[in-house]
């Protein structure tokens, strides 16, 4: 049976509690606001003392309300959505330099070069249309070699960007293993260290973005963190990745394997940033070079082949308009106006016969002719370059399809992640007024007890 | 489910960022009438556009190519006219020449006219348009024929691309028109004139009206070819302008946006995004700290 000074104390165990409650909903409404902020419920429980029934409560600490299938739900879906993202991203650029409705396309420079053998046509002895031929062959040139190198050089950037995004990573790892390090040390101390988890969950958010991400707890509090398929955070190590160039001019993603060597995981990587610009970079930059290598190739040696079996105002015949190198392999961004042309109109073949000249006229029909003749490929020109465009417009829009899909899925993680662990200010609400009246049942207990001693004393003085 | 402040506010701006970017997509296409700005706007009205705008160009140039060398074909068939019409004359004056009540002089009286539709029809036949000398073939430099009447030019056509299988040749041949090889050699035959009534030769006289009427009916033989050209001009224009309305109406169809579905979708999707912005302020009221 307890005493008075049992129940003194119990009413002061009781205001302890009650005022960590109060605490404890304060820092929940206080970062209601606060990114990665895990809502946190105090854990009050009776208190025991051995088997004695002391009636008591004690505060056990408090419990962050997440759920680790939730979290790593999370990660995969921001991983896949800033993949799609920054895919999306890269591809616009690539879109617009074939964008023929904004003018930026190579299709105008086509159509010009194949016009210009028709304005020829009408008046092969006309100084001005034999320039005319010049500037559109000269244009188409240098329209193909003006999206090759922006293709080239956004390579090259994409290149950086996958270092830089690489350092960031690593930059983020040593931060989680550091973090690691001192939730462990808190904990051993007793700690809950729900601020540092806080910090560590943002971290982790932040590196999803960057790289595919996969969370492994201990049970001492560490986590291990897997990313592409290596674990670049194993408690308090870690593992950096690099980024370089493979053999075939790809990226290549590599682990540090911890003998001073790396390991390639290049195949291993599924999600983040790294894999949106890898996707641009190695699939679709170089899908649309290759294409566009072999439409310039395709013309600039149909137009040669024809343009060599007509005749320039000089009589002399086989040479070629455009010098295009003798393979696809960077043809887009080589062709140049042949030499034997370059800065001499004279030498354009609009005649198919020497003695047709100058007034000859069949061989730049013939040219003009090039533009609805099949290529090697068993398509047109005009065709080759549609299919290229619309391949590209295809490609865009699934990827925007896929942004707005994965963003979908990432947003119902993060309302599921929300709802278990943000915070409510209904809740917080009730749980203040809750601990409020609690606390102040505790402080009436407490005059009351106040007020039973005292008159017990007043009694044992008469 | 908990439904927190956070959630409260991703759903609100979650709504209104989507709703707004598909407002601002409808008022893009309402306000400049086109649908595909880029080729993920429609990847396959994208490759048309790129198709038909190939197309599209060099059916203007086919058309500019009609309108540049229908000059010269129209030239060429006035001076085949003009020629003609000189034999015409000539006959006239053959027969006056025949009349046997003339004398030498008369006869030579009418020879210097003759002589003088000569150098008319050796200046008709060295006539030059935009791309040079008419009846010189490709010899487009060189005067078709010298002053005796020799033919300096060949026989290579002018030949254009106007949309037909084959490339048009759109120039009449100065040798057929005035010194054809087993027809008459024009010149040949004012000069036989020109010889008889000099000469006060009667009989030569009027035997070479035959030979001038051959030489005119050669010469309107030429123009009709010219005609033909000029008809083939027409036709095909008439095609091409045809196919370049349609090749446009095309485009149109694939990249232009339906003004009534467009200006529907903006005005719908803007009583939306009023509506979503109400709403938002209710839900961000009920999150509101007032119940404190």
């Amino acid at each position: 049976m307890g005493s008075l000074t049992q129940l003194l104390y119990t009413a002061r165990d009781s205001l302890t509690a009650q005022s960590y409650g109060l605490n404890v909903t304060g820092q929940n409404i206080t970062n209601v606001n606060t990114p990665g902020y895990v809502k946190r419920d105090p854990l009050i429980e009776t208190r025991a003392l051995g088997t004695a029934t002391t009636g008591s409560v004690t505060v056990a600490g408090l419990q962050r309300a997440t759920d680790i299938y939730i979290e790593r739900r999370e990660l995969s879906a921001r991983g896949s959505a800033s993949a799609a993202t920054e895919h999306d991203n890269q591809l616009a650029s690539v879109e617009a330099l074939f964008n023929d409705q904004g003018s930026t396309g190579l299709g105008n420079a086509l159509s010009n070069l194949f016009s210009s053998f028709s304005a020829l046509a009408t008046n092969p002895n006309d100084p001005t249309a034999r320039t005319a031929v010049l500037g559109a062959a000269g244009a188409f040139a240098d329209r193909s070699n003006a999206i090759a190198n922006t293709l080239s050089e956004t390579k090259n950037d994409l290149l950086k960007q996958a270092q830089e995004t690489t350092a960031e990573i690593n930059a983020k790892a040593n931060s989680i293993a550091q973090l690691n390090r001192r939730i462990l040390a808190a904990q051993a101390q007793g700690e809950d260290a729900a601020d540092l988890k806080d910090q560590r969950n943002n971290l982790l958010l932040g590196l999803s973005e960057l790289v595919d991400v996969r969370t492994i707890p201990d049970d001492k509090g560490s986590i291990i963190v897997q990313a592409s398929g290596t674990a670049i955070v194993d408690g308090t190590n870690t593992r950096a990745l690099s980024v370089n160039l493979a053999a075939d001019g790809s990226l290549q993603i590599s682990s540090d394997n911890g003998s001073g060597g790396t390991t390639d995981v290049t195949q291993l990587l599924t999600g983040g940033k790294l894999a949106g610009i890898k996707e641009t970079r190695d699939v679709d930059i170089f899908d649309v070079s290759s294409k566009l290598d072999k439409l310039v190739f395709d013309v600039a040696n149909a137009v040669n082949a024809q343009h060599a079996a007509g005749f320039g105002q000089d009589g002399v015949s086989g040479r070629d308009l455009f010098d295009v190198g003798p393979t696809l392999t960077d043809a887009a961004r080589n062709i140049r106006l042949g030499a034997a042309v370059a800065g001499n109109p004279a030498a354009i073949a609009a005649a198919s016969t020497a003695a047709s000249v100058p007034g000859g006229s069949d061989n730049a029909v013939a040219l003009a002719d090039v533009f609805n003749t099949a290529l090697p490929d068993g398509r047109t020109a005009a065709e080759t370059y549609g299919d290229i465009v619309g391949a590209i417009g295809q490609r865009k829009s699934a990827v925007a399809q896929a942004v707005e899909t994965q963003n979908a899925i990432k947003a119902q993680v993060q309302t599921m992640r929300e709802s278990m662990s943000g915070v409510s200010l209904d809740e917080e609400m009730v749980s203040l007024t809750k601990y409020q009246r609690a606390y102040e049942a505790s402080g009436r207990v407490l005059s009351t007890v106040d007020e039973l001693m005292q008159d017990l004393i007043n009694r044992v003085g008469k | 489910m908990r439904v927190t402040e956070g959630m409260r506010y991703s759903q609100v701006l979650g709504n209104l960022a989507s709703i707004n970017a598909q407002h601002a997509q409808a008022a893009q296409e309402a306000s400049t009438g086109i649908r595909v700005t880029k080729p993920s706007d429609d990847p396959i009205a994208a490759a048309e556009l790129a198709r038909l705008s190939a197309s599209s160009s060099q059916t203007k140039a086919q058309l500019s190519t009609i309108d540049t060398v229908r000059g010269d074909a129209e030239l060429t068939e006035s001076t085949l006219s003009d020629a003609s019409d000189i034999f015409v004359r000539l006959k006239e004056l053959a027969l006056q020449g025949a009349n046997g009540g003339l004398t030498a002089e008369e006869r030579a009286t009418i020879g210097v006219e003759v002589s003088g539709l000569k150098e008319a029809l050796l200046s008709l036949s060295n006539a030059r348009g935009t791309r040079g000398y008419l009846f010189s073939g490709t010899q487009v430099s060189t005067p078709a024929f010298d002053t005796n009447g020799n033919f300096q030019g060949n026989d290579d056509a002018h030949v254009v691309g106007i949309g037909n299988s084959t490339p048009t040749a759109v120039s009449t041949s100065g040798a057929d028109s005035f010194v054809v090889a087993g027809g008459r050699n024009v010149f040949a035959d004012l000069d036989s004139l020109s010889t008889a009534l000099a000469n006060n030769d009667e009989a030569a006289i009027r035997g070479s009206v035959d030979n001038i009427d051959l030489a005119r009916g050669q010469l309107v033989d030429a123009r009709a070819k010219a005609g033909l050209i000029l008809s083939k001009l027409d036709a095909s224009q008439s095609v091409l302008t045809s196919l370049d309305t349609q090749q446009q109406k095309t485009a149109q169809t694939a990249g232009a946006a339906d003004p009534y579905e467009s200006y529907t979708r903006v005005t719908t999707l803007g009583q939306t995004l009023d509506r979503a912005i109400a709403v938002s302020k209710q839900i961000l009221d009920i999150g509101s700290t007032n119940r404190f």
